[in-house]
């Protein structure tokens, strides 16, 4: 699991538990420092990211449903995430050779919310993953058309309004009409979205947390999580 | 599903209790016509997911057996801030609306049109304005808790796609001081000001108890779901 000869497996799994209260406390400059030392001391790239700076992210997201934590707390714990995952994420592209898989990530029309939709691309991308991300208020045709020019194999869609979650059952059908529903696979997510909703429309996956936004795509893929 | 057939006499109720959320209060109250009772929720309750549902249920289980033949709600589906909902000795009357612009545009239809049209739209009433939030409450809100630069930072992420603010005049007068918040808003988001004027009929039909089908009814221990807001 860990590569490294300075430090005691204790003393990686400090570190860790730091990690992860520094994505917690917003805390940019230490998830800096520490992800930058672990790399160095060879820690392995997916201990770093399931063991530290994922569970602080989670830890955050689970303060915000509770109430305890509000938008501008999910914000700056996203930052600091961010910024672990971009020193990961080189790394893990060039460990894996290839990119695990593209998906093609954006929020439904006429919905111009992206806070979870960020998060979720910056979980996907620091996994390896090529996310191509359409932005907001993204129509059907446009989710079909990418996805079939970068031939992605993952179709990720947000919505935060459940005036507007319809427009991902037109998206998925629309997919089916172009022939593309059995290749491609679709996940679907936001705060209205449900995992009744999402069978109900043919939607592959429901992914109810940003933070396991990996996980279910990888699930998807079957690779191993 | 819900029914259309509640057991009580739709047309002719006698005795209602509307719970409803504050930010209508203004635009509710004019209809009151002596056989209502209305009780009104802290807009708070909106900003943590979950809690709207659990108070309401708790305000739902206390209103006393036999003094009611129904409860309507001042809610729409709110980000599923209703589902679950469920009236163990009363019918139960929602607006059949995504959330609380429909009732203050007056209709489903008109509040799509402005949605499609316009869907950086931020909505305010005077309602919102006082009891509710604006950007600018939110803005104030980060600096007293981070700082002015976190604040900006984290207000900017939250409206950078926000094109236009659109206040609705829902007749309250005088309307003067809400525009002039309102355009305050608009200009430190430098994004556009528009003004509209709302429609009251929803807010009558949900006092006094003409529904139609607007509303849905669900009989004695019926529970809310998602779907029975959402179009086939």
């Amino acid at each position: 699991m860990v590569m490294n000869h300075r430090y005691q497996e204790s003393e990686i799994h400090q570190m860790l538990q730091t990690l992860s209260q520094a994505v917690v406390m917003r805390d940019c400059k230490t998830v800096q420092e520490l992800t930058e030392r672990m790399v160095d001391e060879r820690v392995d790239l997916f201990v770093i990211l399931n063991q530290g700076l994922n569970p602080g992210m989670l830890w955050a997201c689970e303060q915000f449903r509770k109430g305890t934590f509000h938008v501008p707390e999910l914000l700056m714990s996203s930052r600091a995430l961010k910024i672990g995952m971009n020193i990961l994420r080189p790394l893990i592209r060039d460990r894996e050779r290839n990119v695990v898989g593209r998906v093609v990530i954006g929020t439904v029309k006429f919905d111009l919310h992206d806070i979870g939709k960020n998060l979720v691309n910056i979980v996907l991308e620091g996994n390896g993953f090529e996310v191509i991300d359409l932005g907001v208020d993204v129509s059907p045709e446009k989710f079909v058309r990418t996805v079939e020019k970068h031939e992605a194999q993952i179709l990720a869609m947000s919505s935060l309004l459940t005036s507007t979650m319809g427009w991902m059952k037109s998206t998925i059908e629309l997919l089916r009409e172009a022939g593309m529903k059995r290749v491609v696979r679709t996940v679907i997510g936001g705060a209205p979205v449900t995992s009744i909703f999402a069978h109900n429309i043919g939607a592959d996956a429901y992914c109810a947390e940003a933070t396991s936004a990996a996980e279910t795509v990888k699930r998807l893929l079957g690779i191993e999580a | 599903m819900a029914s259309n057939n509640a057991s009580f006499n739709r047309d002719a109720p006698s005795k209602l209790l509307v719970l409803a959320c504050a930010v209508m209060e203004r635009e509710l109250l004019p209809f009151q016509n002596g056989r209502v009772d209305f009780r009104f929720l802290d807009y708070g309750l909106h900003l943590t997911p979950g809690n709207l549902t659990k108070v309401l249920q708790r305000e739902i289980d206390q209103v006393p057996e036999g003094v009611y033949d129904g409860i309507v709600l001042g809610y729409g589906l709110c980000s599923n801030g209703v589902v679950g909902l469920q009236a163990i000795n009363h019918p139960l009357v929602i607006p059949r609306v995504h959330d609380c612009i429909s009732l203050f545009l007056g209709s489903s239809d008109r509040y799509q049109e402005e949605a499609t049209q316009h869907p950086g739209t931020y909505y305010l009433t005077p309602g919102w304005i006082e009891k509710g939030e604006t950007p600018l409450s939110k803005y104030h809100s980060y600096a007293r808790s981070y700082n002015e630069e976190i604040a900006g930072w984290v207000l900017h992420e939250e409206m950078k796609h926000y094109t236009r603010i659109l206040l609705i005049d829902t007749g309250i007068s005088p309307m003067s001081p809400y525009r002039e918040i309102a355009r305050r808003n608009a200009e430190f988001l430098k994004i556009s000001f528009q003004e509209l004027r709302g429609e009251s009929d929803l807010f009558q039909r949900l006092v006094t108890g003409s529904w139609g089908k607007d509303f849905l009814f669900l009989d004695k221990g019926k529970c809310v779901k998602q779907e029975m807001f959402l179009d086939p």
